[in-house]
């Protein structure tokens, strides 16, 4: 049975301008109050509630910047609410940022290791699904080497083929993942399309409203850290279009205002030309 | 608190595996290999019996105070160096950080028992160099004798390359601090000269309030004396391991949470 259950989740906290303060800067500012590196507030998400069962497929959409995939981070317990409540059942597979974090003069097998027992496999538990792994990278004898000199498309295809080969029941999934070459993206779509119909519950971030439409049964919109609206895909992904259209065309307005000539100046360059 | 023992127990496989990793790491590619952490020591315990035992010790018994400035050295070592490279702990680690939600305690301990298997190597250097030239294996049996000061130890140093992991990411320059802060308590420390330089000069006590001497001399006594420190020792040392060990337990309650958005 895996569920989640967020109630008034918020994740608000304080950036300073340059990323660290120094311990002299903060004696200083403790005494003069004042500081050449200033605090500010950052809303990431603000009072979040989802309730998700069994079978529920979410998608989540909105512009960057929305909190997308804030919210992921929270459903997998990377971030912990600094406000209200967040409470996970299941297994969790996250597939986000999953090129990042080889060990780069370990090789692709030992890396599989590590990836493997970080997610929770056992030593006992893994042995059989090593080759599996291998096979599905494609990498073949490209595994003895260490990962430092791996092409950004070789990493991507192990990451992924260790990061799918978990049987999870809660699913988080950032942008649909676009993996190698092209047999390759055949062969990881479809490890997805599977990934997600075997998992209990899924949540997926993505752009491609197609693709929210036809894998999710729920969609949440988003905006500067809110729910903006919740419903079946269908409704959400055209209140969402809508939004989206009414934005361009005022965009559009603005920058044919900006780039054509107004009256006086107009006026002025024709006195100009005659003179 | 069994919340966390517990997640770290799960991660168990893939903390070993890393450590295996930073070790064939420390000495790949390198002339000597492993003999590097033997070198060093071999190489200090001929200038102290040549030189440091006649300038420091008494000079009468110089294999006797090699011994006694290495072993001081191997612990002393073990101490900073873990709250150093623990400095660095969190920004090597960051990509897991961002990906999976374990306790960061696992990092450290990645930290922690990296240099506690080094500095076990020059431990080891040490009893035998004591072995040879005392031509009695009975020496051998001091060694079970260290035990419980080295359990302290690795719990002192795990907990301080905890407090030095949290405290760089909120101040960057806590590494620098630290570097100037180990430079006073190593002269503070009797690693270098015997405790009786100070005593006889009536400053005893820069020594008995400094706790790093209580943990490194339940480690060296029974190495050099073949008997179990007092009891009062190992209060002492207990003491001082559970102070360290409260701090970094309050400061993952405390930071644990909001490292992640400082990082």
């Amino acid at each position: 049975m895996a569920s989640i259950e967020v109630s008034g989740a918020s994740i608000t906290f304080t950036a300073t301008q340059s990323k660290q303060v120094t311990l002299k800067e903060y004696l200083v500012k403790g005494l003069f109050r004042r500081t050449v590196n200033p605090q500010i507030a950052i809303h990431a998400l603000t009072d979040i509630s989802l309730s998700a069962k069994d079978g529920d497929r979410i998608g989540v959409i909105g512009h960057n910047g929305a909190g997308k995939t804030t919210l992921l981070k929270l459903l997998a317990g990377i971030y912990t609410p600094t406000d209200g409540k967040c409470d996970v059942k299941g297994s969790v597979c996250s597939l986000f940022d999953i090129s990042v974090g080889f060990e780069n003069e370990a090789t692709g097998w030992e890396n599989i290791v590590y990836r493997s027992y970080l997610q929770g496999e056992s030593p006992a538990t893994l042995k059989g699904k090593m080759d599996e792994i291998a096979e599905f990278s494609e990498l073949g004898e490209f595994l003895t080497l260490p990962v430092k000199g791996y092409s950004a498309g070789m990493r991507m295809r192990l990451a992924f083929a260790i990061a799918t080969t978990a049987a999870p029941e809660v699913l988080l999934v950032d942008e649909v993942l676009a993996v190698g070459d092209m047999a390759f993206q055949i062969k990881a779509k479809a490890r997805m399309k599977s990934m997600m119909s075997s998992s209990r519950l899924m949540v997926m971030v993505s752009h491609d409203l197609n693709t929210i439409k036809d894998t999710c049964n729920r969609a949440i919109w988003m905006r500067r850290g809110k729910f903006v609206m919740e419903g079946t895909p269908k409704d959400v992904v055209a209140a969402y279009n809508r939004d989206v259209a009414e934005h361009a065309a005022a965009a559009e307005a603005q920058v044919k205002a900006a780039t054509q000539p107004k009256p006086a100046q107009a006026a002025q360059a024709a006195a100009a030309k005659v003179a | 608190m069994i919340q966390h023992a517990s997640a770290m127990w799960k991660f168990r496989h893939f903390l070993m595996a890393l450590v295996k990793l930073d070790l064939r790491q420390r000495y790949r590619k390198s002339i000597l290999g492993i003999g590097w952490s033997l070198l060093n020591p071999i190489a200090m315990t001929i200038v102290f019996t040549v030189v440091f035992s006649k300038v420091l010790g008494d000079g009468a018994d110089p294999i006797g105070y090699a011994a006694a400035v290495l072993t001081g050295m191997a612990v002393w070592s073990f101490l900073r160096d873990s709250a150093l490279t623990g400095c660095r702990c969190f920004p090597q680690n960051e990509a897991y950080i961002r990906q999976s939600p374990i306790p960061y305690t696992v990092y450290t301990l990645r930290t922690a028992l990296g240099q506690a298997i080094h500095s076990m190597i020059a431990l080891g250097v040490v009893v035998v160099m004591i072995t040879l030239y005392q031509g009695d294996p009975g020496v051998l049996l001091r060694v079970p004798l260290m035990l419980p000061g080295l359990v302290l130890l690795f719990f002192a140093a795990w907990a301080a390359a905890t407090i030095a992991a949290f405290t760089t990411v909120f101040f960057n320059d806590t590494q620098h601090l630290l570097e100037v802060a180990a430079q006073i308590v190593f002269f503070l420390t009797p690693i270098m000269y015997p405790r009786k330089l100070l005593d006889d000069k009536q400053m005893g006590w820069i020594v008995d309030a400094n706790p790093v001497y209580w943990l490194l001399e339940l480690t060296r006594s029974p190495l050099l004396t073949g008997e179990l420190p007092s009891g009062q020792m190992y209060l002492a040392g207990l003491g001082v391991t559970f102070a360290l060990v409260g701090l970094a337990a309050g400061v993952v309650a405390w930071l644990h949470k909001r490292v992640i958005f400082v990082l």
